[in-house]
């Protein structure tokens, strides 16, 4: 939805607005006694309504990205909620169809996902990246923050555990994992793996399938 | 009171929830849009901003960047300047032959790699003869005897400067530059990415 409103939010804009002036013409025309308090309710939908959209927006796309995840994948198929999926190709002008992945980014394999705690923590595992660039983000969907990095930056490029736990879990951390507390039970992960040439793109697609996610209790 | 009262009893309440309901999401996109660009910042004319994805963004900022930039890196992770303008303002487009010259060490700084990507204006990259979408830290790039680096936006190879060559499209296109684990001199706002100049 948001790509359509983009692409062709002034004519859409423009055919609203020509229905709305229609309308309250019509009631107008009508008489126009019943124009007080059509604008009475109209105005104070407006101003809630407008604070409700703004509040609600980050819901609206990130659902978008959930189904754009669950059921359509990122190339190879629909990616199962607490599951990983890393695209075995760079971004290009074959690949530009899969609208996530318009993002004008052909040096990096990426990893997607969808999380879903409500059933318990999931255990990300990480393989040894040998110095090599990547990230992967967790994304709170309820207002879009990056509340959480494991990566170069965040933890370094060794081979790890990292507990991803959703709000009100009062287990114990197992010994050696790093805990991530997400501030929500869903979460949209994006994982990101250096790629420096074709004749290393092997070796980053291992790398990147490695990056997994498994229940606590297995 | 009774007045509107009654006025409000044989009103056309859904029409009224309806229009108001509407109003409020168009009036909800151009706040959105407002936030955007006050949240953006535009050197040499390329944009960036550094807000998107952090925690602890307020109501607007939220739904401004789930909006135009969802999903996206927070700065200290990537640094992301797109342009669709030349150095005077005029549209990029294949037509012309564009130099990005990147003075000596004024390249991106970065603890992991840079990137210039080609794509058309929505952002999906454009076929060319040599199979080449991006140019960066990755690519072997040629300096100039002091040090500077000179890269080539057109449509033809430039003759002897291929290795520094990004092809364009036919149409308008836009550029994305991208640092990843960006320097502090990206992140205080004190590096600026040089225009990119029309040179026929």
């Amino acid at each position: 939805m948001n790509r359509l409103i983009l692409k062709y939010g002034y004519p859409m804009t423009f055919v609203i607005l020509a229905i709305l002036a229609w309308t309250v013409y019509r009631i107008f025309s009508a008489g126009g006694s019943g124009l007080l308090g059509f604008v009475v309710v109209a105005v104070i939908v407006w101003g809630l309504g407008t604070v409700v959209f703004l509040y609600l927006w980050p819901t609206f796309a990130y659902s978008a990205f959930k189904r754009a995840v669950v059921q359509h994948g990122l190339g190879g198929g629909p990616i199962p909620v607490n599951t990983l999926y890393a695209t075995p190709t760079r971004v290009s002008p074959a690949a530009s169809n899969a609208s996530l992945l318009a993002t004008g980014t052909d040096d990096v394999l990426y990893v997607g996902g969808w999380l879903d705690l409500a059933n318990g923590p999931l255990v990300l595992h990480v393989p040894d990246m040998a110095g090599r660039y990547y990230s992967v983000q967790f994304t709170d969907p309820s207002d879009g923050a990056d509340f959480a990095y494991v990566g170069k930056r965040a933890t370094g490029t060794a081979a790890g555990e990292y507990l991803i736990s959703g709000p009100g879990w009062k287990g114990t951390v197992p010994q050696g994992m790093a805990p991530i507390a997400s501030p929500n039970k869903s979460a949209l992960v994006v994982g990101r793996v250096f790629v420096a040439s074709e004749s290393d793109l092997p070796t980053a697609y291992g790398l990147a399938q490695q990056l997994q996610l498994t229940p606590l209790s297995h | 009171m009774t007045n509107i009262l009654t006025s409000l009893s044989i009103s056309h309440p859904v029409q009224a929830i309806i229009v108001g309901a509407v109003l409020a999401f168009l009036t909800a996109q151009v706040i959105m849009n407002v936030v955007v660009n006050a949240a953006t910042t535009t050197v040499n004319g390329w944009r960036t901003t550094m807000k998107a994805g952090q925690p602890g963004n307020g109501i607007l900022l939220r739904a401004a960047f789930a909006r135009v930039l969802p999903a996206v890196n927070v700065a200290q992770e990537a640094a992301y300047w797109t342009t669709t303008k030349d150095s005077a303002g005029q549209t990029l487009r294949g037509q012309r032959d564009y130099v990005l010259q990147f003075p000596a060490g004024q390249l991106p700084p970065n603890e992991a790699f840079w990137s210039l990507t080609m794509t058309d204006v929505v952002g999906f990259m454009v076929k060319n003869p040599i199979d080449r979408y991006s140019v960066g830290s990755r690519s072997g790039l040629t300096p100039n005897a002091d040090g500077s680096i000179d890269l080539y936006l057109q449509r033809t190879a430039p003759a002897g400067h291929e290795s520094n060559w990004l092809p364009t499209p036919a149409g308008n296109f836009k550029l994305m530059l991208r640092a990843y684990l960006p320097g502090r001199a990206i992140l205080d706002g004190a590096y600026h990415v040089p225009p990119v100049k029309s040179v026929r």
